[in-house]
């Protein structure tokens, strides 16, 4: 690797370190990428070498967290154990208790998800292939063992409980908390796969 | 809670303490169109449960135009991206005449939801009343929220946006503003168990969390992917399917 790469990985991680800390102290909108220059010791104009926007720095921000947390539930999931919907709860128990370290910096990147055009590589909410990926794994896992019918539309219950996971960050301005957001989660779960095994194959008349 | 719902009642304590014309401020239905966020002209309030003077009326018609002009910037900057400062402009008047119909940029934006959801209130809740089955009734209740939020996508982003990063301060008042639509959603789950379509246990509040959650959902499937109001309603349709299968009498 050149001198010149290697300064420009490093001024990349001195980047993405201060605007996390900013963005998750400050908050997004009243970060500016001045201010992240300046707390990562590197001119503005190198900021715009490697990032084209603020989003930008704040959407591989987040792609360097959800790797972190993607490579921690590699080590994990193997490991997890009893019915489909325990090992649910307990992958997005971990997630609620990633996020939740820093919960300011998760949702300014969820009301950004939603801002205008992003660049190719934002991550957008819903969209991280490392959870759905682990999601419907569980699922298949389960029909698999014979737990849930062979029928269930995996990709249809996956989507719905991702939507749930996220969505229920909404209740974050209520004062929820990890373990709070984990309780009302597990509570869904429940209650979803109640339908999911009453299903069994049949569809009921709507 | 999402501001797509929010500051349904809210009006009229706050009218009065500013010492602003009380009034019942709730948008006639015209049909679909009348759900616009962009263009929808500001109809005259109607009915009118006080006498207004010319002074009220003034503030009323100024009140009229920050709404207006909120709506179209809101729609296209973004809620981050539209300032009180540029609202203010569009409307042709002072910051200072805005702040002294709105204390700030997030009670703006939430009017203009509010009267959004206030003028598909009646249409959702008809929905509710005569619908036969519970799937029915959540369908309607949805479908006319979908149908109309659609064509405002702009708009339902900025409503998300500020949904995530809203101040925990005005949380409980979001809360009490979500009420009515709640409450029906609440009724049609509630209908549902009575007729005994649900198990007498249903954990109603339960229910009702998820059935919310699904359906705020449906806009990020039409924000990111492009889905239609059809589309949307398909999808909230198979997710009922499995929810309320599992609460089944």
């Amino acid at each position: 690797m050149g001198v010149r790469e290697e300064q420009k990985r490093a001024t990349r991680a001195k980047v993405l370190d201060a605007a996390r800390d900013l963005f998750d102290h400050t908050g997004f909108e009243e970060t500016t990428v001045r201010a992240i220059a300046e707390k990562a010791g590197v001119s503005v104009g190198s900021v715009f070498t490697t990032f084209t926007s603020k989003a930008d720095i704040l959407g591989q921000v987040m792609a360097e967290r959800t790797a972190a947390l993607t490579g921690e539930l590699e080590r994990v999931t193997p490991h997890l154990r009893g019915t489909a919907c325990d090992r649910l709860s307990a992958l997005l128990a971990i997630h609620y208790d990633f996020q939740m370290r820093r919960p300011k910096l998760y949702l300014a990147y969820l009301a950004v998800s939603f801002g205008a055009a992003h660049e190719p590589g934002f991550e957008r909410m819903g969209t991280n292939p490392g959870l759905r990926t682990f999601v419907s794994d569980i699922l298949q896992g389960a029909i698999d063992r014979g737990e849930m019918a062979p029928d269930i539309d995996i990709q249809l219950a996956m989507e719905t409980i991702i939507s749930l996971y996220g969505f229920n960050y909404m209740r974050v301005s209520d004062g929820l908390n990890a373990a709070a957001l984990t309780g009302v989660m597990d509570r869904q779960l429940k209650q979803l796969f109640e339908g999911l095994k009453a299903q069994g194959g049949v569809n009921p008349a709507l | 809670m999402s501001p797509l719902f929010v500051e349904l009642d809210r009006s009229e304590p706050d009218r009065r303490r500013r010492g602003e014309p009380t009034l019942n401020v709730r948008a006639p239905l015209t049909g679909a169109n009348n759900m616009s966020f962009v263009a929808k002209p500001l109809t005259s309030p109607e009915p009118r449960t006080a006498p207004l003077t010319n002074r009220g009326l003034a503030k009323l018609r100024t009140r009229e135009k920050i709404l207006e002009a909120g709506r179209r910037l809101f729609t296209e900057r973004g809620y981050e991206g539209a300032t009180v400062r540029d609202i203010a402009r569009a409307a042709g008047m002072s910051t200072g005449a805005v702040f002294a119909s709105f204390a700030d940029k997030a009670e703006l934006f939430d009017e203009i939801v509010a009267t959004d959801y206030r003028s598909l209130e009646a249409e959702m809740a008809e929905a509710v009343r005569n619908a036969p089955t519970i799937e029915e009734a959540l369908l309607g209740l949805f479908g006319a929220a979908y149908r109309s939020h659609v064509h405002q996508l702009p708009m339902v982003c900025a409503a998300m946006s500020a949904g995530w990063t809203r101040h925990p301060s005005t949380a409980p008042r979001s809360r009490e503003a979500l009420k009515p639509i709640v409450d029906l959603i609440r009724e049609a789950l509630q209908q549902g168990v009575d007729r005994g379509e649900l198990a007498a246990n249903t954990d109603v509040r339960l229910l009702r969390g998820i059935v919310w959650e699904v359906y705020l959902s449906g806009y990020r499937a039409a924000v990111y992917e492009g889905w239609t109001a059809d589309d949307m309603i398909r999808r909230l349709a198979d997710q009922l399917r499995i929810i309320l299968t599992g609460a089944k009498g």
